[in-house]
Parts: C-alpha cells; structure tokens; sequence
C-alpha cells in the first residue's frame, strides 16, 4: 500500500467522505434495478407523505412522482453533471493553466487576461446566460458548468508550472534536448497535479449545486430526474408538504457533503507536507 | 359586530397583493387584469357589468342603436370631472375610441375594426358610426374591458404609448393616483370630488403591492398586511390551506367574467399531428378528473369547450367533449396508422416537443401531466422550459413546438377573446391567437357571420357551430375551466359582488374594524 493510501485510510474526513460517495453510487447503480419505472411518471395520487402507502416508502410529490424512485435516478444526474462537468472545467484549466505558466511572457499575459475576463462575471450570471443562448438540454448544462469553473483550477496550475519550470529537474530534462510538449506533460504537470486533484473535488461539488440551483429555477432540462427540479417543484407546497423540498435537499446535502470530505482527505493524503509528518 | 356586517364605515386604507407588474395604468391602450386589477379604481369605462351580469351605465347614462347595428348613441353622464379638474366630455370619448382602443389596444384592434369615427354633436352625447353592423350586445359586453375613457386632454397630441399619465394615470375614477415606485407598490388616495357622491369611496386609500413569490404572498395576507389577494396570486397549495382558515375567505366568486380555459395547443405543422384522429386521440389519453383533483385541489372543472359555462349568453350545456378513455385512445392512434410493436415501444419516430407556458403552476404542472399521460400510450413528450419572452417567441412567432400549454381567457363574448383562437389570419407573432396552423374555410365562415350578425338568437345558434365545430377538428383542447380565485380578509366588505369585481372601481368597498 504506497504511503498517499495509507494517509488516505488515516483521515476521518476522507474515510466518512468515501463512504457517503460509495451510497451514492450505489444509489446511482441501483436505480434500474430498484425502481424500473420512469422516475418522471405518475406513481400515484400527489402529496402522499412519507410513509402513508407502503409501495411509496418516501411518498409523492405535488406532481404525483415517486419521490423515492425520484432520489436513486436523480444521484445518476448528479454524479455525471458532477463527473463531467468537472473534467471539462479541470480540462480546459489544465491546459489553459500549463501553456500560460510554462512560456510565460505575452502567451501568459494574453490567456490571463481571458481568464480575468471570465472570472469577473459571476458564476451563475455567466451560467444563465450559457443556458439562455443554448438551451437547457443535459449535455449543454454539464458543459456550461464546465465552462463556468475553469477558471480556479488554471489558475491553480499556472501557479504550480512558474514555481516548477525553472527547477533543476526541469531544467537539465530541457538540456537533455525534451521537447516543450513532452516536458510539460511528462515532467512538470505531474508535479502540478496533485493540488489540482484535491480542487477538482471541490468543482464536482459546485457543478452539483449549480445544477441544482439552475433546476430549482425552472431552468435546468426538465426531462431528467434532477433533485434540484423536484425543490423547484416543491416549492409551490413548501408550508404545508415540505418533505417535497426537504428529502431531496437532504440527498444534495449528502453527496455535496461526500464530494468535499473526499477532497479533505485527499488533500490530506496528497499534501507533501504531511507526507513528511508521516 | 353588528355595525361591521351592514352599515359601511368611512376610512381605512386597502392592501392588494399583486404578483406580476405589467408597468402600464392604462387600460385603454392594455387589456389585461393585470391593469385593470389597479387602474380600473382610477380610470373608469363607459359601462361595466351589474351584480346579475347584465352592462349597467359608469361614464355613460343610456345608449340606443340603430336597427342596422352601424350607429350606437350613448349618452354620457353630467358633472363628471377628471382629476385634474377639467370637465368630463365626449371628447374623451371620440379621442379614446379612436385614438386608443382601435389603434392600440390588444382585442380592440379586432373589436374596433370597422369602427369609423365617433361623433359628438355635444358634449354628452357620443355616436360611434360602424361600416359594418356591430351586435349590441358584442358591443356592451365588451366595453367593462375595451372601453376605458382617458382625458383627450392630456394625451392629444403626444405619443400615447409613451405618455407619462400611462403609469401616473388621470381619470374620472373614484381614487387619484399618489405614487408608483416600480417594483415595490402602487398608492392611491380617496377622491373627494367622486360623481357618485353619497360618500363614496369609503376607503381612504388603496395599496397595491408588487410581491411576486406566492410563499411570500401567504406570509402577507396571513400576517395582515395585506386583505387581498386577487386573480390566484397564491400557490393552489397556500391557497386550500387558507380556505380552512376562519379569518380569510377563499372562493371564485366575484370572479365570473374572468373564467379561464388551460389548454393543449396542438401544432397542426407536426405531420402526426396534422391528422385528427391522432389530435383527438391525445385529448382521450388525459385523465383530467384526476389532474383536476389532485392537481389543482378541486379549483377547476372539465372544459366543454372554447365557451366556458360561465357565460350566460352563448353557453350551452354539453358534456366534457374528450373524455378519458387510454383504450380507445390507442386504437385510434393504431387506426391513424401509429402502431407500436411492443409496449415499450414508441409509436412516433421523434418525441412531441412540449412548450410549457410558465403561466403558473395550471399551465406547467399541465404540461407535467400531459408528458405523463401521453407516456401510457407511447407517445414520449419532451418539455423544453422557457421563460416568458422565449416562450411566447418560440410558439406564437417560431411556431418552434408541437404541443403547447396555455391560458385561454374568455373575456364576456366569444368575438372578444376566442374566435382569435380559431380564425385564419392572424398575423405572425400575436400572442394567444390561432398559430398552431389551423385552416377549415367552414370555421372562418361561421365567425365571420357570427360577428356581424344582429340577432342575438341567431348569434347564439351560430356560436354553437362554432363550438361544434372547434370540438370536432380540436387543433387546441380546452381541457380545464376555472375562475380565478380570490383569497381575502373577512374584513374586506362588499366585494367580491360582481362577476368582474376585481376589476371593478370598488367604490362602495370598505373595511370592517379588525
């Protein structure tokens, strides 16, 4: 067992992160197979509480979908906006970040200034806009979060590559005759990446709450089984039947919750620092 | 207590919740009860509507018309004064009738079509000369919505739709306006100077204010700050929890002449939907008892089509046109040629793109609904969710949809509000209008004769073609009829009296102590 699992294993955070991921996931997996029906449906008669009807164990909301089948499909959507939204931002960051902190000079100044451009708007401002222009179909939403968060992580990695171009390591690799490609991915992003993978826990949880929010709004596709939907949804019925808005809140509350530990404990495992403590 | 349930009290000041601000006061350039709910106490019509329905006299006294129906006289009311001080005269008349309601506003463009010029051989007495016969009836059912008078005074001679009096209205009405502050609240203050005398209005002042999260409108009316909440401005929710509270009143009484259809709109454009068969078949696939009791509380009843029960002179009794039947709406999807081979399967090859209108939670939990029912006999829907300028774009202008919920407000004669809905012709873009593709030249030909016809039995009997007719090709299912509904405070007084009362002037309302 190499010594960043073991720090891993040792961190309360990241064990209790983990284990919430591996019920979500589970969550997600079983879904098909738990509650075949489309969770979109009718299931029955709206606003049955929890409980009431055995063959709904978490009841229906005002739209008469079951709310249960509703949470297992929704944590499919929140795990692949959260997955694929995160490896567009971290994509673009990285690549962004590695070409601006490596040449440096004019190439660094001109994608900086893009990048200041993006992060001057805010995040959700932007993201509306994205959704506004291009529609609120799934693809485009797991991409327009993407596109929204990538900022933190490149600029994340253009500080790592301009504290590690001029190490000696780099340096005598550039003398041995490496080409710019082979050095910025074989020797210096991987030095840079451990950070950027701690972050990048970090962006998953944004991207589910971005999601979420965008759907609590009405603006999010209203095909897919989305948590943040069934809030916007429940809503209308907040006073009388909140459990509608509560239990999927709680579900986001729990993976956003996961996403985060899990990033605690890799920070914790990845952190060189500690290493040394260790 | 005794005095609180018969005499009416002077003074005290009236808060209305409002849920959407259109930031026009004035009515005779925009028909919307969103404008008459507040400028209608400040700017009056020519004639509005009596407890039993039936047109009683505001600004006019008595009217008469030729046998032709080309001239209607009405006699207009002495020693009436706009706010300013300026005398009340038919002058004002001609100008809003020519200027406003035939130029700019939204259903009178139609209504006024062929209306030609007003004459006024005194100041009290304005004549409107049509080149087509115009029914009586149209005319007097119409004018509560598409008759306010606004000073000539004070518009002739600028541009109308960008006059300052349009959000700080002048009128005959029996408040004045005090303040607007866009966003936060409307005032008006009691006019002293009111024709009607007798200490009229009671109230001292009335305050609109613009609260447009409906949780936020509950937590108002429950705490006492505000007495009304008009036009279903709360969620259905909200709305039957506080009918079982012993302070507020919550009916659809007063509401009447404002009875609304929620409706599917079918695009004729959409090679499936362009056959009948299939239209009729997704009517039957909608189980709407169930929608309409669990969905909207019991607040709505089965449409009968494009003429609401509630209008006392073109409706007649027939049962729901479309009733739910999952059978015999797949056969006749298998009969139209639109089979499925396995139950799985879909039986068209694209899914049916649905445009919810986001008019509420009628229109959008109807779009759920549809999406769900339509599913069972594997027609897959899928909803694309805009807000309202995209929406009303991307139907009404892009014609970019197949199916479309929507709002169909009946507004007292059906050549008002809804032969609009069926007639070809409409330009391109206007809203709520028939832009689905429809075309039956047989449809055409019986509005047409309907609109100038002077007989008001046989006007009736041709609107019962025209409702045969529309049940029968159904290019847009009135699915659910309902009255908006009012929740109140049970100090609010003599309101809620008449079948457009949220309209009305609410002279005469006034408050009980608390």
């Amino acid at each position: 067992m190499s010594p960043a699992v073991r720090a891993y294993l040792r961190s309360p955070a990241g064990m209790i992160g983990l284990l919430l991921l591996l019920a979500v996931l589970g969550a997600a997996l079983s879904a098909g197979w738990l509650f075949p029906r489309d969770p979109l449906s009718l299931a029955g008669r709206p606003l049955q509480w929890p409980g009431q009807n055995p063959r709904l164990p978490l009841g229906t909301d005002n739209l008469g979908r079951d709310i249960a089948s509703f949470i297992f499909h929704g944590a499919r959507v929140s795990l692949l906006i959260g997955l694929a939204a995160s490896a567009v931002a971290v994509g673009i960051g990285v690549l962004v970040g590695a070409v601006a902190g490596f040449y440096g000079g004019w190439v660094d100044d001109l994608l900086m200034r893009i990048t200041e451009a993006f992060q001057t708007v805010p995040n959700f401002i932007l993201l509306l806009v994205l959704v506004a222009v291009f529609g609120s179909e799934l693809s485009v939403i797991t991409v327009a979060i993407g596109l929204v968060g990538w900022t933190a992580p490149c600029r994340l990695v253009r500080a790592e590559f301009l504290s590690l171009r001029n190490r000696e390591f780099v340096l005598a690799a550039r003398g041995l005759g490496m080409r710019d490609a082979r050095l910025i991915l074989g020797e210096v992003l991987p030095n840079a990446l451990p950070p950027v993978i701690v972050y990048a826990s970090v962006v998953m949880a944004v991207a589910i709450l971005l999601e979420s929010a965008l759907a609590f709004l009405g603006l999010s596709d209203p095909n897919i089984a989305s948590w943040g939907n069934m809030i916007g949804a429940g809503r209308s019925v907040l006073r009388a039947e909140w459990y509608v808005s509560a239990i999927p809140g709680l579900a986001i509350l729990v993976t956003v919750l996961a996403f985060s530990l899990v990033g605690q404990g890799l920070n914790d495992a990845l952190n060189p620092r500690m290493q040394v403590a260790a | 207590m005794a005095a609180a349930q018969g005499t009416p009290q002077r003074g005290g000041t009236l808060t209305v919740q409002i849920n959407s601000e259109q930031r026009v006061l004035n009515p005779a350039i925009q028909a919307s009860t969103g404008v008459y709910v507040m400028a209608s106490k400040m700017v009056e019509p020519l004639v509005d509507l009596d407890a039993q329905g039936e047109p009683v006299g505001v600004l006019a006294e008595s009217w008469e018309s030729a046998p032709d129906g080309l001239t209607h006289s009405f006699r207009l009311r002495r020693g009436v004064t706009w706010h300013d001080g300026k005398d009340f005269t038919s002058k004002d008349v001609a100008f809003s009738a020519m200027e406003c309601w035939k130029k700019i506003l939204n259903y009178g463009t139609t209504l006024y079509q062929f209306l030609d010029r007003v004459e006024t051989p005194d100041a009290h007495t304005a004549i409107f000369k049509f080149s087509r016969p115009m029914p009586q009836g149209l005319l007097l059912r119409a004018l509560p919505d598409l008759g306010h008078v606004i000073p000539a005074h004070v518009y002739e001679g600028t541009d109308i739709r960008a006059n300052p009096a349009n959000t700080a209205p002048i009128g005959t009405g029996p408040f004045k306006f005090v303040q607007y502050e866009r966003g936060q609240f409307l005032m008006a203050e009691r006019n002293p100077n009111y024709w009607r005398g007798n200490g009229l209005p009671y109230l001292d002042r009335i305050v609109w204010r613009f609260i447009p999260d409906r949780a936020a409108g509950a937590a108002a009316i429950e705490s006492g700050q505000v007495q009304l909440s008009p036009y279903s401005s709360l969620s259905l929710s909200d709305i039957a929890r506080l009918s079982k509270d012993p302070r507020f009143t919550v009916s659809t009484k007063g509401n009447e002449a404002n009875t609304a259809h929620t409706v599917m709109e079918m695009n004729l454009r959409r090679q499936e939907l362009s056959d009948v068969r299939v239209r009729r078949a997704l009517c039957h696939a909608l189980d709407l008892e169930f929608f309409i009791e669990n969905f909207l509380y019991g607040y709505a009843k089965l449409g009968t089509g494009p003429i609401p029960s509630s209008s006392a002179a073109f409706y007649v009794p027939r049962p729901a046109p479309y009733p739910f039947d999952r059978a015999r709406a797949e056969r006749m999807l298998d009969e139209a040629g639109f089979r499925r081979a396995s139950r799985g399967a879909q039986r068209f090859a694209q899914p049916l793109k649905l445009l919810p209108a986001p008019w509420g939670e009628y229109t959008l939990n109807f779009a759920t609904f549809i999406q769900q029912s339509l599913r069972e006999i594997g027609v897959r829907v899928e909803i694309e969710a805009r807000d309202a300028p995209g929406f009303l774009t991307g139907v009404y202008r892009d014609h970019n949809f197949d199916l479309t919920t929507g709002w169909h407000q009946y507004r007292s004669d059906p050549a008002v509000s809804t032969t609009v809905w069926f007639r070809t012709g409409s330009p391109v873009g206007a809203p709520w209008t028939n832009q689905y593709g429809y075309n039956n030249p047989e449809m055409d030909r019986v509005i047409d004769a309907a609109a100038t016809e002077l007989d008001a039995g046989h006007r009736k009997a041709l609107y019962q073609d025209f409702v045969r007719i529309a049940i029968e090709d159904v290019p847009v299912h009135m699915a659910v009829e309902h009255a908006f509904i009012s929740v109140y405070s049970k100090r609010l007084m003599s309101s809620h009296n008449t079948p457009r009362w949220a309209s009305s002037s609410w002279a005469d309302v006034w408050l009980a102590p608390a």
